[in-house]
Parts: C-alpha cells; structure tokens; sequence
C-alpha cells in the first residue's frame, strides 16, 4: 500500500466515507455513438479514484457529463444528495466541483499570477465586496505559486511558459479554486521524472489535506502509486470499479487496455 | 487653421472614446460587434433631445444617454451573446442595419433624414461651451475619463473575468464565472459608455443626422481599434488620431492629383491595413509579430486525445 493510500485508510473512520458524487445509470449518446453508457459509482471524500481505459472510452465524456459541459441523456447526478444534472458548468463549479483539461485551457494571455487570481473571483461585479480581501487573494497566490514552483515566472504570460510549467499553472489553478472534488484529466502526461514526482508529491499533499480526486490516467505507475480505486472504462461501459489490484491484475481488463482485443 | 487643428482635436477625442469602448469588449471580451455607431447614434440623439426639451446641462444629457444606450444595449446583448462569437458578428451586424431604418425613418424623434438641427451647446455648470477652443479641453478631459474608467476595469477583477473569458470560455466557467452574465455587462458597459461620445457629438455639431451613425462608422471604429492595436491602453487612440489624421495629411501632398484624392485615401485605407495585418497582427501598439505568432487561441489542441473531440463539438 502506498503513501497516499494509507494515509486515506487512517483517516477513513470504520464505514465508507461519505458520497460526495453519486452517479446513477449515466448515459451520453453522440448520435447513434454510445459514449457513455449506464455508468454507476460514487466519488466517496477522500478516495483517491482512476478512471483507465483505452482513448474514446468515455472518461472525459463522463468528466464532461459531471461538470454540466455536456448534458446528459439518461441517469442521474447528485452532489451531496442533490440533483445537478441540467445545471450550467459555473453553478456546478460553485457547489466545489473543480477540473483540469487535458489540453489545460490555461488563459493564456494572462500572467501566471493574473491565471490563478481570476479562479479565486467568481463573481461577476467588477469590485467585490464580500469574499477575501485582496491582500488574502495575493498572499494565496503567492502561496500557490511557490507550492508549484511558479513563484519566478509570477508575471509571465501562460503562454510564454514550458510544458511542464503549464501543467503546473493548471494545477495552481485548481488549488486555488478551494473546490471538494477536483477531475483531473491526465495531469501527469508529458511530465519528465522530476516535475513528475513534485506533481505526485503535490496531490499527495491535497489528498491528505481533504480533496477528494478523480483522475484520467494512462500511466500505470500512477494509476497504482496514489489510487485509492479504479474504475475501467470500455467503450462508454464501466467493466471494473474496485480495489487497484483487482482491476489491474484482472487479464480481460489488460487484455483490453493493452489492445489485445479478441 | 488653429480653428481646423481644434476641430480635429475634438473629432479625434470622440472617436477615441468610441474606439476605446469597441476595444473594451473587442480587445478583452473578445466581442467583435459591428454595432457601436448605433449606441454612438443613441447617445447622441438622447442627448440632444434632452438638451432641447429638458437640460443641456452634462450632468443631465450623459446620465440619461448612458441608461438609455445601456438598456438598449441589451436588447442585442441577451439574445446574442447565448450564441458563438462569429453569430454576434452576423447579430450586431442586423442590429446595425435595423437602427438606421429607425434613425432615418422614426421621423418624430429623430427628424428622419433631415435630422434634429438646434441642439443647444453644452452646459457645463452654468457655461455654455460651444468654441471650439472651450469644447476641445472638455472633450479631452472626458476621454481621459473614459480612458481611466476603462482601464480601472481591466485590471479590476471583472477585466481579469473578461480575458479569462476570451482565452478560454469552458475554463472560465468551470471555475465559476457565469460566462453570459458577464459578457452582457461588458456590452452594457461598452454601450453605456459609447453614449457618451454620442451625447458631445451632438453637443457639438449641433446637428446630427443618421449619416453620422451608419454601418461605416461602426467599421471605421473597428479599424481604429484593430490599426492601433486590440487590447492594449493606447491602441484605440493611436488608431483614431491616425485614421482622422490622414485625410488632413493627404491634402497637404501636393503632388498627389487633388481631385482623385478621394480614391487615393481609400487605396492607403486598404493597402496600409493588409500590409499592417501581415506584419503587426497585433497593431501598431500591440505585440511585434514574433510575439503575437506565440499567441494562437489554444495551442494544446493537436496534443488532444481524440476522446473529447466530439465532446467539445458538440457544445
């Protein structure tokens, strides 16, 4: 068991964690394109969750389908016990559901500082009058951009960064948004070994802190290394949701993922 | 020929504040709206009509100019801004068209073709500024205003909103902000402010027909906004001085043939803005080439997995 794992297993009291998200016979049809089909789970505080699964399976339809970017076509959502399926993507994000894109989306004019500063400004008066002050909003931008190595590339634009630095900008992003539930979708693809283990050492520390996260990923090292659960998506199916080594060591479920398909 | 410098002035602090409020939602909204003569022509024609019925005093005319071409604002703005950025374009565009069937035909507000002539100048505490030597100091110190008001916003939270918006719409709103609430203030603002230019403009003619509020000068403002550089402080001003500028500049070529002179300005028109677009994309004041080429709207996109492709296209 590793770290991150165990420390969820400490902190989890003796009957499963409260449902944070829970997803009822869930479906999306793209026309006559099953790309989500009859998926149940739940997203319980403080499980770290991987959704595998071969490209097209389903996952960032399914992300989609939870932040309110995609409508469903049959199921249900509810967060903490309320329906949100219907509800636009701002109104979701403001119940505490926070994501990354796998192509990032940062806002790539602005400056790293300016990307994090605008998640922590929901609202739409041009000066706010409740909320953080703006001495507080600064110093958790400060925070977060020393916790993700931005601190020196503070007034760069996002789009002048590196790879790595805009996948990190991403993150500072979410971390600044204070959301319950974060889906990430393949944070850690494309990063070299040592933006690899700050990331894994980042999200540690955000589990342990009381985020719960879902994750797309196709790295095996890190679906086994944080996850908590696994999920496996198939063709819009969920095949297998359970403990990381039954998943894994499952030969169908290889057999699919690695392309051996009968 | 100090009378004809004035009058430029004045021309140009007018169109710059037109200018700098097209770029306020051009520049940071990403609005693209073919439309801002008509709240420069509802500003104007507000406020002439209540300098002549009720006060010309610029306390009265500008509050009352902007409320109305705010609130008319959003008559394009809520249907409109639901839809993707190239549909505003084709909506403003029938806005714009629409608003000159009024302005010219609405006879018993706006005077149909022949216009509302007789505005009164100008009050300003009890002074009635009507030289040009009186009205070119005003017309600065608003655009100065408008200049900062704008720029306050930018760099208020709701300007970070804006960008946040326009580099990236889905992740505005997956981190709470109401996309189309926000872009309707950005419009009501843009408008409001427009009026303002409006509401001087009569002041200052003293005569305004619909010709000062057709689709050419929503193009000519849009010009100025993309010559001097969209989305940057000094751009909009840069690109009206310089587009007010040449006609004046032309003239004074000797050598060119006065008569055809005309043509000649629209052929520098046309030939100095494809040769600034390929290179100074950005504008004269934006960012150099190298820079702006650093700049397409979402470089991650041929890193995609073909997963949410359709999930993107089928917003």
């Amino acid at each position: 068991m590793t770290a991150s794992a165990a420390t969820n297993a400490a902190a989890r009291p003796v009957e499963a964690p409260e449902v944070l998200l829970e997803i009822r016979n869930l479906e999306k049809h793209f026309g006559g394109v099953h790309a989500v089909s009859n998926v149940s789970m739940d997203l319980r505080a403080g499980i770290v969750t991987t959704l595998v699964g071969p490209n097209g399976a389903g996952k960032t339809t399914l992300f989609n389908l939870i932040t309110g970017h995609l409508v469903r076509s049959g199921g249900s959502l509810r967060w903490l016990g309320r329906d949100i399926a219907g509800m636009k993507p701002y109104r979701i994000a403001r119940l505490g559901i926070a994501r990354t894109f796998q192509d990032l989306r940062l806002f790539n004019d602005m400056t790293v500082e300016e990307n994090i500063l605008t998640v922590m400004e929901p609202g739409a008066l041009p000066f706010s009058l409740s909320g953080p002050s703006a001495r507080e909003k600064r110093a958790k931008v400060e925070h977060v951009m020393e916790r993700t190595d931005l601190i020196d590339k503070a007034h760069v634009r996002a789009i002048d960064l590196a790879y790595a630095e805009r996948k990190f900008l991403s993150l500072a992003r979410i971390m600044a948004a204070d959301a319950r539930l974060w889906l990430l979708d393949e944070p850690a693809s494309g990063l070299d070994p040592n933006s690899y283990e700050t990331f894994l050492r980042l999200l540690r520390e955000e589990v342990a802190a009381g985020v719960t996260v879902c994750i797309i990923e196709h790295n095996l090292d890190i679906v086994v290394g944080i996850s908590d659960r696994i999920a496996f998506l198939d063709r819009g199916r969920l095949l297998a949701d359970g403990e990381p080594k039954s998943v894994l060591e499952n030969p169908e479920l290889t057999a699919i993922y690695f392309g051996d398909r009968a | 020929m100090q009378a004809y410098l004035l009058n430029l002035g004045v021309l140009i602090s007018i169109y710059s504040i037109l200018a700098i409020t097209l770029n306020f939602i051009m520049g940071y909204a990403g609005i693209f709206s073919l439309a801002h003569a008509v709240f420069f022509g509802v500003g104007a024609y507000t406020g002439a009509l209540v300098a002549m019925s009720l006060s010309a005093s610029i306390f009265v005319t500008v509050p009352i100019a902007m409320v109305v071409a705010g609130v008319l604002s959003l008559a394009l703005a809520l249907p409109a801004l639901r839809v993707r950025g190239e549909y505003f374009v084709a909506a403003s565009l029938g806005l714009q068209v629409l608003a000159v069937t009024v302005f010219s035909e609405w006879k018993s507000v706006t005077g149909g073709i022949g216009g509302l002539i007789g505005i009164p100048p100008v009050d300003l505490v009890g002074y009635q500024i009507y030289r040009p030597a009186a009205f070119f100091p005003l017309s600065l110190a608003v655009l100065v205003l408008v200049l900062v008001a704008t720029r306050l916003l930018v760099h208020s939270s709701f300007g970070r909103s804006l960008t946040a918006i326009r580099d990236s719409e889905s992740a505005a709103e997956s981190f709470g902000k109401n996309v189309p609430l926000i872009k309707t203030i950005s419009v009501v603002i843009s408008a409001a402010l427009a009026a303002i230019a409006g509401v001087l403009y009569a002041h200052y003619l003293a005569f305004i027909n619909v010709e000062s509020f057709t689709l050419d000068t929503s193009v000519l403002v849009m010009a100025m906004v993309i010559i001097g550089g969209t989305g940057t402080a000094a751009g909009p001003v840069v690109g009206a001085a310089l587009l007010l500028l040449l006609p004046g500049l032309l003239s004074y070529m000797s050598f060119l043939p006065q008569t055809q002179i005309g043509a000649i300005q629209q052929i520098i028109y046309g030939l100095g803005m494809a040769v600034l677009m390929i290179f100074r994309p950005g504008g004269l004041v934006g960012r150099s080439k190298a820079k702006a080429r650093t700049r397409p709207k979402d470089p991650d996109t041929e890193a995609q997995a073909p997963a949410s492709r359709p999930a993107e296209a089928a917003r």
